[in-house]
């Protein structure tokens, strides 16, 4: 078996392993990246206009994963078999270079401060009996005043535009009324309102809720970032989620931060490289390295490395993990195992809106970033003590660029014709007139929602697919049909001839066939407990303190937020404690 | 004259006359041409499945990665679960045309005693509609449902994506809706709220729509 | 240290040469690496996807095809025999080992203001740390009578100045010392006119320094069909709105507000200027900023926003107009300004302006690739647009982008396509 050798082999190349990749060749490290997608750069591949393309992006989606080759299984019950995820619906993971750095939209949060500790502020607030029976209600471990430094690293290196409201503590701008304070103003200001978003600011504020520009990674103007990597400016095209963005403005690893690594002797880079195990000891208290196999010449390499970073997409590094034996899977039955444990999702529900025939709204004028957003809904802004959940949801305008094919699907509403005759009529008079509002929320945690290895299913590679048992659960809906229905005041003050609202129904499953969001989370969380989280603070293995993983798996509970922002400042975090503190002593950050 | 008229020309001469279908045979072919007219039909509003080469469109597509199943997982077991747990027939997509159409056919055949094709408009919407509406099983486990949707969202795709794929012909699916195509430039839009954004179409490869 | 030792190793194997003298300083190699790149050798000697300095560049110049040799140390096939004194002659005079000229394409006559002590760095460079390679270059197709070396002998010794007279010429007085260095990267290792200077039909250039005279850097001809700007300070086809820091930075990275390199000019900064200091760097902005304007009048370009407000209105009516916006706005915007220094602006470029649409036609065709360059790690592609625009489109959109924005170039709207 052929035998590379580095001081740390990193598993992924989107913003997680390229983040920490760029951190330890700062701190002098030699780092091999694994991608197990093809190399891909947006100066090659991204170039206009052939990029340009719904239907071989979006549609065919030339940027996710090839899931010929591995996919996972999924169930909404324990009692129920679960099935393959045979082709692309409700979420969509990246492969090749970038992963879904490079498809994402852009938006580009921090986090509301009380998420981190949702346990504890629902609990001080509301008490104990507050939450419901079966939920993993869990704090991260970690406060945004320990965090703030490296959301503010993070928004440096993605040129991400915005409007900030606090800085140290003293009021400087029109941003979110309920953001925390920051160390320093966005590197580029905010993007431009489309139409819609500034019909939505309008409505918003008139009916006296608190409307802000959405922090975008979608260059309001040309920009270069602290590792030299060039951004053009965003011209609102369209072609965000989805594609490889043709101006260099939408961040992602390939063009923020790859450009410099490329430059660097001391990183390699290997593509079709598919990481099959992490190596353990006998004792499985330290990695090895990992092994993976060239699917060009389907041979097994070994790496060999004294530190291990899972940077693959939260599934992928929850399934590394079961199938190397890091840390103890999750027994639902049981209610023991960290492995597999609080795997959470969002709640996305949209809501449409047409305008008169004389007004347009040109939907495919859009940036996947920007917009304008509430937060009144959100994280513990509101009383939720006369609802009785747990919660909350954004709400906002983020016209991203309503493209034909996808737009046809819904076409001139629920009400209309889908085909035949008066689909045209309906879909032609509307394309330019509607826009949608999304309510994007979060997800807890429960103790039958989880990942763990499928007893049937195998991919390519003869290894066990992983399962996903998941399901709405009566909180989250709850939550998403309260915040919705605070939505009708916009709707009616937005000068609208017809509005549709769209929210969760009580008792409805989750559909792996219709789109919703590709934030998936947790499944390998962080705390302050071992016997409820697989990684300390740090996102280091409680297990085996020589394997970080990076990502929104180490997320406990699904947020109201977008979560790259957070993955993103938990990476550049977790890389800031193994340079001060991990290399001069290996070993546990936190004693277990 | 450059490689580049050539090129154009062959696209323009291949783009307005007859086409013979690499992958569906020319009773399938019939069906195709029907059932796309009959989702997408021409009317006042815009030109209609035929029109815009959506049947083409389909045709090609049948031997792409994406036809060949090749973007799918495929791996056995194939087992029947309740139908928000995915699709998880054996068929890849022009599997799923051959048999779906070979069903559709049987079926129009034993109601109305004519091939889809042959029927009036208004019985094809009957067909249609049951196919939509109703849990009949076509052939090898295959919901006429299921079929349907794979047809309609075919029928979409080739009205509305880029003429490089043989569909969108001359560009006037988007024109109908004002779709602006790969201009991909908004800069001096995006702050003028409400009026119509006024310039034509344009695809990938230059063709821009007639008379915008 | 394997990197040293490994040609000397075969220079004493293959040639048999023993090398009495020791091993020459790493501070003179490291002075000569520098020196190799203030010379620019590989854009005339590195073929992509080929080792350093193995040759095989050709060169269309209208005596034949020429394909430069291969110069590392080989003693076969590259220039492992030569001594300094063989290398400083052939490098500052064009003479061969063997005694033969070298064709004019060497800008010897640029080198030979180079030094003796420079000359023992670069020899110390090419000699010591290059890795040999035994790379043949394609036979160069030159047609008789030029095919023969000995009308070069000829050529050199009517156009090309001895060593001793180029520095001279180059120890002029300078008011600024900036300037004197400025000159002597730019006259000499650099060779810039060997481009961007115009040439007499037999081939020299009509002037080596700025002494010579107004046709120094004033606009050179076609290089693989670009034709280089004139470095001069012409308002609105040279450098005369371009600051020193405009110039530092297209020199150090390929891109400044005012224009991003394409063309020729890619590999002589990828290769070459990216690697000077900072110092030598404004040194070379400073002296050419002297160079007063050739050309008289020397009208100046003033912004006209008339067609940006057409554009921003949907008024795509002027000819070429609707094809800028379908192709060419996105990047370089309605205002011509485009984003510097990520997509460069069409509005006062020079090159846009220049008395010959040459270049922009061919990029147009061929498209470009800015590489990444150690300042600036970000690639970015210009597409071809080949397939996309027939002759009489890109002559049409480039009537209007040489036309618009106050442009007004020479022969706008006259230009016949080729079909």
């Amino acid at each position: 078996m052929d035998i590379l050798r580095a001081d740390a082999v990193v598993v992924g190349s989107g913003w997680a392993g390229s983040i920490l990749s760029k951190e330890l060749r700062e701190a002098g490290l030699s780092v091999i990246m694994l991608e197990r997608g093809p190399d891909r750069s947006t100066a090659v591949e991204g170039a206009y206009p052939d990029s340009i393309d719904e239907l071989r992006g979006a549609i065919r989606h030339r940027l996710y994963q090839d899931l010929s080759q591995t996919t996972v299984t999924i169930r909404n019950r324990m009692d129920q078999r679960a099935l393959p995820y045979r082709s692309l619906g409700a979420f969509l993971p990246g492969e090749g270079v970038g992963g879904a750095g490079l498809h994402w939209s852009g938006v580009h949060f921090r986090v509301a401060p009380d998420d981190l500790a949702l346990r504890s502020n629902v609990i001080a607030r509301y008490g104990r009996k507050f939450v419901p029976e079966g939920m993993h209600l869990q704090d991260y471990g970690v406060t945004y005043e320990e965090l703030e430094p490296f959301f503010d690293k993070a928004e440096k290196v993605f040129g991400t535009s915005g409007e900030p409201y606090r800085i140290n503590g003293k009021i400087v701008g029109k941003g979110n009324v309920f953001s925390p304070s920051r160390s320093d103003a966005f590197p580029l200001p905010a993007l431009k309102d489309v139409y819609t978003a500034y019909l939505f600011r309008g409505a918003a504020e008139r009916v006296g809720y608190h409307p802000y520009s959405l922090p975008a990674a979608n260059a309001s103007g040309p920009y270069t970032n602290p590792y030299g990597a060039q951004m053009g400016p965003c011209n609102f095209c369209g072609y965000c989620s989805g594609y490889d963005c043709y101006m260099y403005s939408k961040a992602s690893p390939n063009v923020n931060i790859q450009p410099a690594l490329r430059q660097d002797a001391g990183f390699r880079l290997i593509s079709r490289a598919h990481v099959l195990r992490v190596d353990l000891d006998s004792a499985k208290k330290h990695a090895r390295g990992v092994t993976y196999l060239d699917l060009d010449t389907q041979r097994e390499v070994k790496v060999e490395a004294a530190l291990v970073i899972l940077g693959a997409f939260q599934f992928h590094n929850v399934h590394l993990m079961l199938l190397s034996g890091i840390g103890r899977p999750y027994d639902a039955a049981k209610n023991e195992g960290v492995v597999g444990r609080n795997f959470v999702y969002q709640t996305i529900t949209t809501s449409h809106a047409w305008m008169p025939q004389d007004r347009f709204t040109n939907q495919f004028i859009g940036t996947g970033g920007g917009g304008v957003a509430i937060d009144d809904f959100n994280s513990m802004n509101f009383d939720h003590g006369p609802h009785g959940f747990i919660g909350g949801s954004p709400v906002w305008v983020n016209q991203a660029g309503v493209k034909p094919i996808a737009a046809s699907s819904f076409g001139g509403g629920k009400d209309a014709p889908r085909w035949g005759k008066g689909f045209k009529r309906a879909f032609a008079d509307t394309y330019r007139h509607a826009f949608a509002i999304d309510a994007h929320g979060s997800n807890m945690a429960y103790r039958d929602a989880y990942l763990d290895l499928d007893p049937t299913w195998k991919d390519a590679y003869g290894q066990p697919l992983l399962r996903m048992t998941y399901d709405w659960h009566d909180n989250d809906i709850r939550m998403n049909r309260y915040v919705v229905s605070r939505i009708e005041p916009i709707m009616k003050e937005l000068g609208a001839t017809k509005y549709e609202l769209g929210m969760l129904q009580p008792g409805q499953s989750f559909d792996t066939r219709v789109y919703k969001t590709t934030h998936l989370g947790g499944g390998a969380v962080m705390g302050d407990d071992p016997t409820t989280s697989a990684l300390n603070r740090y996102l280091q293995s409680w297990d085996v303190p020589n394997v970080f993983v990076i990502g929104s798996n180490a997320f406990p509970q699904g947020m109201g937020y977008n979560p790259t922002g957070m993955v993103a400042a938990l990476a550049y975090w977790a890389a800031h404690q193994i340079r001060t503190t991990y290399l001069k002593a290996p070993g546990p950050l936190v004693p277990s | 004259m450059g490689g580049l008229e050539g090129w154009r020309q062959a696209i323009a001469a291949e783009t307005d006359g007859p086409y013979t279908p690499r992958f569906f045979t020319p009773e399938e072919w019939r069906f195709i041409e029907a059932a796309c007219e009959c989702l997408f039909p021409r009317d006042e509003v815009g030109p209609g499945a035929r029109d815009l080469a959506v049947p083409r469109f389909i045709d090609r597509q049948m031997d792409t990665p994406w036809g060949r199943g090749a973007l799918w997982y495929m791996m056995a077991p194939f087992e029947a679960g309740p139908p928000n747990l995915g699709y998880q027939l054996p068929l890849a997509p022009r599997d799923l045309y051959r048999t779906g159409i070979a069903g559709a056919e049987r079926y129009c055949v034993k109601a109305h005693g004519k091939s889809f094709a042959d029927l009036d408009t208004d019985t094809q919407v009957a067909v249609l509609t049951s196919f939509e509406k109703n849990p009949i099983d076509l052939d090898e486990g295959l919901p006429a449902s299921l079929f349907f949707e794979q047809l309609l969202a075919n029928t979409l795709e080739g009205a509305f994506s880029d003429p490089l794929y043989g569909g969108n012909r001359h560009l006037e699916g988007w024109v109908m809706l004002g779709f602006p195509g790969a201009r991909a430039d908004f800069m001096d839009w995006v702050d003028q709220y409400g009026p119509a954004y006024p310039l034509g179409s344009v695809a990938i490869n230059g063709e821009t729509a007639k008379g915008a | 240290m394997r990197r040293l030792a490994f040609p000397c190793v075969l220079t004493l194997m293959f040639a048999g040469i023993a090398h009495a003298e020791p091993v020459p300083s790493a501070a003179l190699i490291e002075e000569g690496r520098y020196l190799a790149r203030a010379a620019d050798c590989s854009a005339c000697h590195s073929v992509e996807g080929k080792a350093a300095y193995t040759g095989g560049v050709p060169f269309d110049l209208p005596i034949g095809r020429l394909y430069s040799p291969n110069i590392t140390p080989d003693p076969q096939h590259g220039i492992g025999r030569y001594t300094e004194q063989q290398f400083a002659r052939a490098v500052r005079e064009g003479v061969r080992a063997d005694g033969a000229s070298l064709y004019p394409a060497m800008p010897y006559p640029s080198y030979a203001r180079m030094s003796d002590h420079e000359m023992q760095a670069l020899y110390a460079w090419f000699h010591y740390s290059v890795t040999p390679s035994s790379e043949v270059p394609p036979a160069s197709t030159m047609r008789w009578p030029l095919s023969m070396r000995w009308p070069m002998t000829v050529w050199r010794w009517m156009f090309a100045p001895k060593p001793m007279q180029a520095r001279q010429m180059s120890e002029r007085s300078f008011d600024d010392p900036d300037v004197a260095r400025g000159a002597y990267l730019v006259e000499g290792p650099g060779h810039c006119g060997a481009c961007h200077t115009p040439r007499a039909i037999t081939l020299q250039e009509k002037a080596l320094t700025a002494r010579d005279g107004p046709a120094y850097l004033a606009g050179g001809d076609a290089v693989d069909g670009w034709i280089p700007p004139s470095l001069r300070q012409e308002n609105r086809t040279g450098l005369g709105r371009w600051g020193e820091d405009d110039i530092v930075s297209f020199l150090r990275s390929g891109r400044a507000q005012t224009g991003s390199a394409f063309g020729g000019m890619t590999n002589a900064i990828l290769h070459g200027t990216q690697y000077l200091t900072d110092h030598d760097l404004h040194a070379i902005a400073r002296y050419l900023r002297t160079l007063p304007p050739a050309r008289q009048p020397d009208l100046k370009w003033i912004y006209d926003a008339r067609t940006a407000v057409a554009l921003r209105k949907g008024d795509v009516s002027a000819r070429g107009a609707r094809l800028y916006v379908d192709n060419c706005a996105a990047c370089h915007r309605t205002d011509g300004r485009g984003y510097p220094p990520v997509f460069p602006p069409l509005a006062g470029n020079p090159v846009v302006m220049s008395e010959k649409p040459d270049s922009l036609i061919k990029l147009l065709h061929t498209g470009a690739t800015l590489p990444a360059m150690q300042t600036a790690p970000s690639a970015f592609t210009m597409p071809s647009f080949a397939k996309r625009l027939s002759e009489r489109e890109i002559a049409d959109v480039v009537s209007f982008v040489r036309d618009v924005w106050g442009n007004g170039a020479v022969d706008a709207g006259k230009m016949v396509p080729k079909e």
